[in-house]
């Protein structure tokens, strides 16, 4: 089948004066094809996101006060962020924060495809179960938490109470509050991490698992030799998506915004939060801006020793 | 001649292919080759593009004559209580049906408007409301970004002289005003009839200082109920709640001047002591139901406590959507040698310099609250006691709200004769200074930071920004 860019036909019933000057082969206009087919999402990136991220990179150097004042102040924005002891706190809680949830989506996340990615009744109404949180809108999610975690009266700490537990206060102590978070933050992903995990083992041949078990492979030994093995490109996959999402807060922001607003005492206050407050609450735009290039920087520096570790995300099994 | 529509002038001229043309004969198009139109199109990318890039911050166009200005406010139609709603679009409706230039409500979520991004986008790129309400913690963040227009060059001077002083005094700079109140809110202390009986209590046991309102809450706490509550978020609301206890003591954020930190006290130092005690000894929550500490109905009427610091607004919010539930209302008591003080919060109407038509929104404002015409003053009014249940920003309003019964018994009278004369206006401060008072209230209260150390801190801090602050006083 010819496509129209491969029709030199339409070409040549063209009138002389018109024909380009310029013949190109076959594997140019295939090429051409290819670079228009990208060139709306190209463009739509360029537009909406590397523009933008120029921008607020600029903007970093800047003082902008949201009412249209603009003054060059040069690296006073990253000046400030070495003495800026609100923002040294955030880098903290954002370390906590992404060293305890991406290794906590990760075993929840495969723990939880090893054990429905098999074939028994109502297994589905269990996968639909563990992926449902997903479909739930963050908001809601965390409106529902912060009523079962309220002192005193909340669904956990009436469990707590009826066996004989003390109650605590989810989300009032800073020193637990965090991990309230990060747990509701877990409860929400692991089932969209079940799901890539569960399609990573589905790639297995089960032809392994057969010959495993025939030379006498218990299951540990199969899931150790076998599975976490051919699963290294889901798992780099995972552990990617997964860091860089810890890092730049996109569930967090939802879930600390409605349910401690950065509180209680800062102990909730990731970057991302910290930047939307500089931002949007005093309209420190350029200071924002600043700490959000900073965010990028550290994405990028984990991003690229993800790559470097991992050679690329290739993975080769001989 | 008739005037052309908005639709007529905006749309751009397409020429119209009859149903018997096909399109492709259109000369227009059939002589277009695949490389002309690609061109095209980028060119036309491109000036997008462009546009867009540049149109962020720098560009405001303003069209020579406005038909309309847009007002934006955070009571939604059909919302928490009906008749507030109705009170904005009966408003906007007078002003319409008089005007050329007219006006439309836009609703912004509360939570969107009060702690989101909405309005702070909307200035920064250079679309802000024409008209919008805000509240004193708010009012230099605006003054100081030069988007307030002076109000008070429209205003009658019986009009200016027509509101209270301790209302006005953190919307005046230089003598001048720049937002008009539609509303005085007080805060005080409710408490729950039935878990006073319950735990034999009666109104002679109503607090009257700090260790009293804690021995009292001690009786009042049990399995499911704790005995008073004080807001736990952080945030503009927690501070503003928080500015009584502050002052009863004779401390303040800064200096009469404004210039310099007068927080590191001990009026200040006790202030933080209090509230972390009724978190120590159990009487008070960590965190709150429904949204917050201004909500009476998800935590007094509920039953999770017994006692609520709370503005007056929550008589309205008990009597919309707590119907029968019996309560009480006490000045917040005092500490040793303290005086009675409470903080008077309330929204005004501020026009934006840098909307499409400053003077007319302006005028807007002043006719809606600050002319000395009846339907001026009576609009107040049917704020103040009929839509809601607050003290009149206005001299004249008062006596007519008071005459017409709105202040007449229970609550309401309690607050408008003991704890709004003890007010005194909601301070304004710079984002930086409440996040430094905000910082030491939450890490002494839920933290259990030490409250000696915490004054001292949030006190350098402010001192720090001060001394580089160039805008408006803070009062």
């Amino acid at each position: 089948m010819r496509s129209s860019l491969d029709a030199p036909s339409v070409v040549e019933r063209r009138p002389a004066g018109r024909r380009s000057g310029v013949r190109l082969k076959r594997s140019q206009r295939e090429a051409l094809a290819a670079y228009l087919f990208i060139l709306p999402d190209a463009l739509g990136l360029a537009i909406f996101v590397a523009v933008p991220m120029l921008f607020s990179l600029s903007l970093g150097f800047f003082s902008v006060n949201g009412f249209g004042g603009f003054r060059f102040v040069g690296l006073a924005n990253y000046q400030r962020m070495l003495i800026d002891p609100l923002f040294r706190k955030s880098l903290w809680v954002t370390f906590v924060y992404v060293l305890i949830l991406v290794p906590a989506l990760y075993i929840t996340g495969l723990g939880l495809a090893v054990l429905v990615n098999r074939r028994m009744p109502l297994i589905g109404v269990f996968r639909s179960m563990f992926f449902m949180p997903n479909v739930v809108s963050l908001v809601v999610v965390a409106l529902t938490w912060q009523v079962m975690l309220v002192d005193k009266v909340g669904f956990v700490n009436r469990v707590f109470q009826l066996f004989g537990l003390p109650g605590y206060s989810w989300l009032g102590d800073p020193n637990i509050t965090l991990y309230s978070i990060l747990f509701v933050t877990v409860w929400f992903l692991m089932g969209y991490y079940m799901i890539i995990f569960m399609s990573g083992l589905q790639e297995i041949p089960r032809e392994y698992y057969d010959a495993a078990r025939i030379d006498g492979a218990g299951p540990w030994a199969t899931f150790t030799r076998i599975t976490l093995p051919l699963l290294r490109p889901t798992s780099f996959f995972v552990l990617l998506v997964s860091l860089v999402s810890a890092v730049a807060g996109s569930q967090a922001f939802d879930l600390i915004y409605v349910m401690t607003r950065g509180g209680p005492a800062n102990s909730t206050s990731l970057v991302i939060f910290y930047i939307y407050q500089q931002a949007f609450q005093f309209n420190n735009y350029g200071y924002a801006a600043g700490m959000a290039s900073f965010l990028v920087l550290i994405l990028l520096v984990v991003t690229i020793t993800l790559f470097a570790v991992t050679k690329g995300g290739r993975f080769h099994f001989t | 001649m008739k005037p052309p529509t908005e639709s007529e002038v905006t749309s751009p001229v397409v020429p119209s292919v009859s149903a018997t043309e096909s399109p492709v004969s259109n000369p227009s198009l059939s002589g277009l080759t695949r490389r002309e139109l690609l061109i095209g199109g980028g060119k036309v990318a491109m000036v997008a593009a462009v546009s867009s890039l540049f149109s962020p911050f720098n560009i405001n166009v303003k069209a020579a004559t406005p038909k309309s200005l847009s007002f934006w406010q955070f009571y939604s139609p059909g919302g928490g209580v009906a008749t507030q709603d109705k009170w904005f679009q009966d408003m906007v409706k007078s002003w319409n049906s008089s005007h050329d230039i007219k006006v439309e409500l836009l609703y912004v979520p509360n939570q969107d408007y009060m702690n989101g991004s909405k309005l702070q986008t909307a200035f920064a790129s250079g679309q802000g409301p024409d008209i919008f309400v805000i509240s004193p913690g708010d009012f230099l963040r605006y003054y100081n970004g030069g988007v307030l227009v002076e109000l008070s060059q429209y205003m009658e001077d019986a009009a200016k002289k027509d509101f209270f002083d301790n209302v006005m005094e953190t919307r005046i700079v230089d003598g001048k005003i720049y937002g008009l109140p539609m509303e005085v809110e007080p805060m005080a202390m409710y408490y729950s009839h039935k878990a006073f009986s319950e735990a034999k209590l009666s109104e002679a046991d109503v607090p009257k200082t700090w260790d009293h309102l804690i021995e009292v809450s001690k009786k009042l706490t049990k399995k499911s109920q704790f005995g008073c509550l004080f807001e736990t978020g952080p945030g503009y609301y927690q501070n503003f709640t928080w500015y009584p206890f502050l002052w009863q003591g004779g401390g303040d954020i800064v200096t009469p001047e404004g210039n310099k930190s007068a927080f590191n006290s001990p009026a200040t130092v006790q202030a933080l002591k209090f509230w972390q005690d009724a978190i120590k000894e159990g009487v008070a929550p960590r965190n709150e139901l429904g949204f917050g500490g201004g909500d009476p109905v998800a935590n007094l009427a509920s039953g999770y406590c017994a006692m609520q610091n709370l503005g007056i607004w929550g008589v309205s919010l008990l009597r919309e959507n707590a119907k029968g539930f019996e309560y009480g209302v006490f000045p917040c008591p005092t500490p040793p040698n303290g005086q009675p003080k409470s903080v008077l919060g309330g929204w005004s109407f501020v026009a934006n310099a840098k909307g499409k038509d400053p003077e007319t929104a302006a005028k807007f404002c002043v006719w809606a609250l600050g002319s000395m015409s009846d339907d001026s003053i009576g609009r107040v009014v049917d704020w103040c006691i009929k839509a809601k249940s607050d003290i009149s920003p206005r001299k004249s309003a008062l006596e007519k709200a008071t005459e017409l019964g709105g202040y007449k018994d229970g609550p309401m009278k309690v607050l408008k004769d003991d704890v709004f004369p003890t007010g005194r206006g909601e301070p304004r401060v710079p984002p930086e200074v409440y996040k430094a008072v905000s910082d030491a209230i939450q890490a002494c209260q839920l933290g259990g930071a030490d409250p000696k150390q915490q004054a001292a801190e949030a006190s350098q801090n402010i001192d720090a920004f001060l001394a580089g602050y160039s805008g408006a006083p803070l009062r």
